[in-house]
């Protein structure tokens, strides 16, 4: 980690600190990390408004440190914080914009968008041989768009296609010349032909993200348009962006503790998944429209969709106002019960797409929600209840927060930097939340799972029976390890890679606790608005009730 | 004094600057000259040439891209024949199936207007950047094109709703400031009147959503004429103009306006600046809150709480004293509220 020297004066008292800080687009989230009794530590974290200026921050860190500083430094350690060496990252100032031009809209380009969301490009124009829109109006549409690049996909690798020379060919008459550059992620037979409609040096070819009927290939375009968005919107310190470095610390955290670690990022504009295995290798997907203040929220049937899922009688209109409001004051914070329950129900409906359009979190170790709505969620069991229900992670995986936001600043540090940043802080970066076991599947009238929750120098709880819908939270506090004695039914899966019927996992318990959340996935609704409010009311007093413990079992 | 802010205007491609750097320009000036492109036509080309369709990319002179001229050879082959351009276009295919050209024919030339007053700054590809000296107000959201008008206030309250039956011949072609909230009645019939925008405190999402649903049919059907621009203020729903921001409109009723909805930006030429907004509020602050509960009500700010105290919402925040304008003391997040302070000298 990175510290200022300082020069020593006789007599006099001094401190190490450094600032971990990360600028979002509507808050700004900072960690002081100090040393205490010899080992560095957060000591005090804040989030403001990002339009509030810089010394109000520091006051706010510097009143929170108070009384708890060194009384020798306590009375500068506002200005010891002004002048703290820091570690930032920020929010790409704008997104990188870019027309799609593809074949057909369910295959080349959905794939071509997806690798292009993911990359954190926003697809501000698409257009396809089958979107019912006459050629001169696909035409129009591409001349009217204020794009940084173009990217045209289409055709299989076998078959090549006309239809794929003739997007082509409508790109290179609306783009007109020009620096912008084209990306071609189509047929591989048909790259000079493509090329020959572009001046030279200005058509890439990329490997088709869809090169037959059943097969999808996102990755080399995904990262050839991790590049291109670098070279063309964020020229350098690709590091110092906050998509960057919460990847690179998840990745870095996965490598070091040798579990599968999945990381969400949800912030006001962007959305970052960020999945990473044993051995650090990592994936990640920025989304640059993907966050709270998503325009697919608002989008037709968003509104009515949000509606759907949450727990209070709260009409379509009033749920679009909201979002709509949180779109336009993402800085400002839900002031009753009805805007939290509608920022909550947006923020799972994102985590639901997030973790649709990717690889599904199968065989995960650690979950890990960042970003404000979850990483500040009044209670940790609704942040729980939030990174459950959007992302339904299959499996028995361990939770927990970031609710510093230091994992994006961490990953702004250099490889070595970072495993000694993640190391020297790991007690107090993560806020763990304890485990859950999330299944799928199962039969009316039978039992999902029984579940009996040996812990260590305690007795035995259970066993616990979770029916088809149901879920269970049992108290486990932070740190206390536990061993599940899991019994499934035939019909339900927690993809294993064999389906054992009986199983047993070591967990660790946390804020919350141990979850048993036998509600399928994705979650299985009534139809009935009533029903359906009452089974989301259920779930979420299960979560937010205080935990008791079910009867104890034998010793 | 007002200072002059830079303002993009997106040119759509195609579009020939017919405007200098340093040059001034007016609201209703012509910036450049753009020819649009109209329903393609296919062009046989190897049937003329007597070859087969599937050779039709050996024949070809041009390529799918390039525009040409009337009369501009497509196709030639040495000794048989040529294919020239029918029409002036842009090429869009050539079709190995039928052995046709995709041309898109060019409209007629049509006028590119800029719909701001000022100062060309720079002409870039795709843009051109105006120097604007002008009040500038940009609101949380908007809709619909570039206008420019004369400002007209419409409603007599900062929180009074824009009715249709307040709309007639008088507003054609201005700048309609209303209050809280219009209809989507409302804004149809603004359009139809031929009002050239509108200046909203809130609006229902649904109420804008339906209007501009009905705009998308109109445009589908043909015979939709003139822009129409919608700024929003404060934020969504049945939200007040803020009374101060309601004053100031009033005080420049007449003055030449301009409206870009999509952006949600406003321009007040010849203007006193506009009572601007502080993100962090102080103690004694005139402010206004941005949620629900008090959404757009203002106050006073009367005091700081010390510490964290949660919300109604459970979240834990910095909370302000707030004394609003009907006499109530409510407890609001200060993240939720925004300083609104005067121009000097005004």
């Amino acid at each position: 980690m990175t510290t200022e020297a300082r020069s020593l004066e006789v007599g006099r008292a001094t401190s190490e600190l450094s600032l971990l800080v990360d600028i979002g687009s509507a808050w700004t989230k900072a960690a002081v990390v100090g040393r205490a009794l010899g080992r560095w530590r957060i000591a005090a974290h804040a989030a403001q408004p990002s339009a509030w200026d810089e010394a109000e921050l520091i006051a706010t860190l510097a009143a929170r440190l108070a009384g708890r500083a060194d009384p020798r430094v306590s009375a500068r350690i506002a200005s010891l914080l002004a002048d703290a060496p820091r570690i930032a990252v920020h929010t790409p100032a704008r997104p990188g914009r870019i027309a799609l031009a593809a074949v057909s809209s369910e295959l080349s380009g959905q794939a071509a968008r997806r690798a292009a969301e993911a990359a954190g490009w926003v697809v501000v124009e698409a257009v396809t041989v089958d979107d019912g829109r006459p050629v001169v109006d696909r035409l129009s549409a591409l001349q009217s768009a204020e794009v940084d690049a173009w990217l045209i996909a289409g055709g299989f690798d076998e078959e090549g296609g006309e239809g794929a020379l003739e997007v082509a060919g409508l790109v290179a008459a609306a783009r007109g010349g020009g620096k912008s550059p084209v990306v071609w992620a189509g047929s591989a037979g048909l790259t000079e032909r493509v090329g020959a409609f572009f001046e030279p040096g200005v058509l890439r070819a990329v490997a088709n993200p869809r090169p037959s009927a059943d097969r999808e290939n996102l990755l080399p375009l995904r990262r050839y348009l991790d590049g291109l968005i670098e070279r063309l919107v964020e020229r350098g310190a690709a590091r110092q962006l906050a998509p960057i470095g919460f990847g690179r610390a998840v990745a870095e955290l996965a490598r070091a503790s040798h579990l599968r670690v999945v990381g969400v990022d949800l912030g006001a504009r962007y959305a970052t998944w960020a999945s990473a295995d044993e051995n650090g290798m990592a994936e990640s997907r920025v989304v640059a429209l993907g966050g709270l203040a998503s325009p697919t929220l608002t989008a037709p049937g968003g509104p009515a969709r949000i509606a759907r899922g949450l727990p209070l009688a709260i009409d379509e209109l009033a749920v679009a106002d909201a979002l709509q409001n949180l779109r336009a004051r993402p800085g400002s914070i839900p002031q009753t019960d009805e805007e939290l329950a509608v920022v909550h129900g947006a923020a799972r409906d994102l985590l639901a797409d997030l973790a649709a359009n990717g690889p599904q979190p199968q065989g995960v170790d650690l979950l890990i929600g960042s970003g404000r709505t979850i990483g500040s969620a009044p209670l940790p069991a609704q942040a729980m209840q939030l990174l459950l229900d959007g992302i339904r992670p299959i499996g028995i995986v361990q939770v927990a927060i970031d609710p510093a936001g230091a994992l994006g600043p961490l990953g702004a540090l250099r490889d070595d930097e970072i495993v000694e940043g993640l190391g020297t802080l790991r007690d107090d970066l993560l806020t763990p939340l304890g485990a859950a076991v999330v299944c799928r599947g199962g039969r009316p009238g039978h039992l999902s799972m029984r579940v009996t929750v040996h812990r260590v120098g305690w007795r035995s709880l259970g066993p616990i029976e979770v029916r088809p819908g149901q879920l269970e939270v049992v108290p486990l506090p932070r740190g206390q390890v536990a061993e599940l004695e899991i019994e499934l039914d035939p019909a339900v899966s927690l993809s294993a890679p064999r389906r054992a019927r009986r199983l047993r996992a070591s967990v660790t318990g946390g804020a919350v606790g141990v979850v048993l959340d036998a509600r399928d996935a994705p979650l299985l609704l009534p139809r009935r608005s009533d029903d359906r409010r009452t089974v989301l009311s259920a779930w979420r007093d299960t979560f937010l009730r205080e935990v008791r413990p079910p009867a104890e079992g034998a010793a | 004094m007002i200072e002059a802010s830079l303002h993009r205007i997106h040119l759509p491609r195609g579009t020939v600057v017919s405007v200098q750097v340093g040059a001034e320009i007016r609201p209703d000036e012509v910036i450049g000259m753009r020819r649009g492109a109209m329903a393609p036509v296919r062009v046989p080309v190897t049937r003329p040439l007597r070859r087969q369709p599937a050779e039709i990319e050996e024949l070809l002179v041009v390529r799918p891209g390039e525009r040409v001229e009337a009369e501009q050879p497509l196709a030639l082959v040495e000794g048989a024949g040529v294919v020239l351009a029918p029409v002036a276009g842009l090429v869009l295919a050539a079709s190995g199936r039928d052995g046709t050209l995709l041309l898109a024919p060019l409209a007629a030339e049509e006028t590119v207007i800029g719909h701001v007053r000022g100062r060309v700054r720079a002409v870039e590809e795709g843009s051109l950047v105006i120097e604007v000296p002008a009040a500038r107000l940009h609101g949380v959201g908007g809709s619909g094109e570039a206008v420019h008008g004369e400002l007209v206030v419409g409603v007599p309250n900062p929180g009074d709703e824009l009715r249709a039956g307040a709309i007639d011949a008088g507003a054609t072609g201005k700048i309609l400031v209303g209050g809280s909230r219009a209809s989507a009645e409302t804004l149809t019939r603004a359009r139809a009147m031929g009002v050239a925008g509108i200046v909203l405190g809130g609006v229902l999402h649904k109420e804008l959503r339906d209007f501009e649903a009905i705009q998308r049919r109109r445009r589908e059907a043909g015979g939709m004429t003139g822009a129409f621009g919608i700024l929003l203020v404060e934020g969504f729903g049945k939200v007040g103009i803020d009374p101060q921001l309601f004053s100031w409109f009033r005080a420049h009723a007449g003055r030449v306006a301009s409206l870009f909805g999509a952006d949600g930006l406003l321009y007040v030429y010849d203007a006193a600046p506009l009572p601007s907004r502080r993100a962090l509020a102080k103690v004694g602050d005139r402010v206004i809150a941005h949620r629900r509960p008090f959404q757009g009500r203002g106050g006073v700010l009367v005091g700081l709480m010390e510490d964290l105290h949660a919300a109604q919402s459970g979240i834990p925040t910095r909370m302000a004293l707030v004394r609003f304008e009907d006499g109530r003391l409510a407890p609001v997040p200060l993240a939720n509220i925004e300083a609104t302070v005067v121009a000097e000298g005004r």
